[in-house]
């Protein structure tokens, strides 16, 4: 009976800690809806405290989100995203294809996320550009 | 007898040092002209590495590297060269990872009205080893030297303790995959405005360009390569090769950087 608890509290914390695609597009309906304006209460949900630190603070961080363009809802396309766990440490890449509708031009720029794990949950800890 | 000996010889001598001596002059204006010495512009840090011993490479003559090509990390720009290798060795594929830190150089570097960090140039991947920096796949024309050396066979591709062996996939016509023949370096932080897209920009109520400090660190660190391997003759940037918001906008200084090294006696396009 102890076992079978012991192994049910171990897989039920297995599954309650691994990183799969629901969660990580939890995460960027989530960071999308920040960068929207939609939910700014979002931004320690989103982002690790050591990025908000070097971002000059919450409220310096909300201030360059409520100043980013409000892109219409027509004209917005959900990215693709594509992540892998990093080869060193509990570290997550996430490659996000951004794609504007514009009509005159269809352009996309990808970049990368860098994700860490906070209090159990995944959060962004920024972004890196490099290629190889 | 004697003394008239020593006297005609020291007379013959005298002349024959005086043909020796025209022909020395003539010499020396047929004769190209000996390069100066590497001329130290900036203490570049030596680090080491640890390295994916696991991980494919390649190797190359330095001679091979005719360009230098501008990144920025898009990180904080308090990152070390030593973080940037950490990053790295987490990149790529159980199958294909990363050797080690992908630039051949790292620039720490204050932004505008601060002073940290400490303005450093540090060593990265060695010249000799094939960088990651300008795109997987990108392709870069080769010159008739850099061919050579390629169908010589001096461009190899393995991993420790195993066979170093020629990749035919790097060459395509005339050209060669652009991080066989260029080498990067980085200046660690963020140039590019905050958006969606990157959450590290700067406001754009106060955009951020590289400092005058910056602007110098690249010119010296690039003039002093030039002086060292004279091949090095281009400065480009991470967006030349790939649609990018690489190196920010550390890209419309590249002039101006191209004319501060020719202010220590360089010559970049």
């Amino acid at each position: 009976m102890r076992i079978q608890l012991i192994f049910s509290l171990l897989l039920f914390s297995f599954v309650a800690l691994a990183v799969d695609d629901k969660s990580m597009n939890d995460l960027f309906n989530k960071y999308n809806s920040l960068m929207d304006q939609k939910k700014i209460e979002l931004v320690d949900e989103v982002f690790t405290q050591k990025f908000i630190k070097e971002s000059g603070g919450k409220k310096e961080l909300i201030i360059k989100i409520n100043q980013l363009p409000v892109v219409k809802e027509n004209k917005k396309v959900a990215p693709e995203i594509n992540w892998r766990k990093g080869l060193k440490g509990e570290i997550y890449f996430a490659k996000v294809k951004y794609t504007s509708q514009d009509k005159t031009k269809k352009t996309s720029q990808e970049s990368e996320f860098m994700i860490l794990k906070e209090d159990g949950k995944l959060k962004i800890n920024g972004t890196i550009s490099d290629d190889n | 007898m004697k003394i008239g000996l020593i006297l005609l010889s020291f007379l013959l001598s005298g002349v024959g040092s005086a043909q020796n001596c025209t022909n020395c002059r003539m010499n020396q204006n047929l004769l190209p002209q000996v390069p100066e010495p590497p001329l130290e512009l900036i203490k570049i840090e030596k680090a080491t590495y640890e390295v994916n011993t696991k991980a494919s490479f390649c190797k190359r003559p330095v001679e091979m590297i005719d360009t230098i090509v501008i990144h920025h990390s898009e990180t904080p720009n308090t990152d070390t060269a030593q973080k940037i290798n950490e990053y790295h060795l987490s990149r790529g594929t159980p199958e294909d990872p990363w050797y080690m830190v992908a630039y051949s150089f790292i620039i720490n570097s204050p932004y505008s009205g601060s002073n940290t960090p400490t303005p450093v140039v540090t060593e990265g991947r060695p010249l000799e080893i094939v960088g990651a920096h300008a795109g997987a796949g990108i392709y870069a024309p080769m010159n008739q030297a850099q061919k050579k050396m390629f169908d010589e066979g001096k461009v190899t591709c393995g991993k420790e303790n195993e066979e170093f062996v020629v990749n035919p996939k790097m060459v395509k016509d005339d050209s060669i995959y652009a991080n066989v023949t260029t080498i990067g370096i980085v200046v660690v932080g963020n140039y590019a405005p905050f958006s969606k897209e990157n959450p590290n920009g700067y406001s754009i109520l106060f955009p951020r360009n590289p400092t005058k400090g910056t602007q110098d660190l690249i010119a010296r660190t690039s003039c002093q390569l030039q002086k060292k391997y004279p091949n090095m003759k281009s400065i480009k940037w991470h967006d030349y090769y790939r649609p990018t918001t690489c190196p920010g906008s550390i890209k419309k200084y590249i002039s101006k950087i191209i004319s501060l090294a020719r202010n220590y006696g360089c010559e970049f396009n």
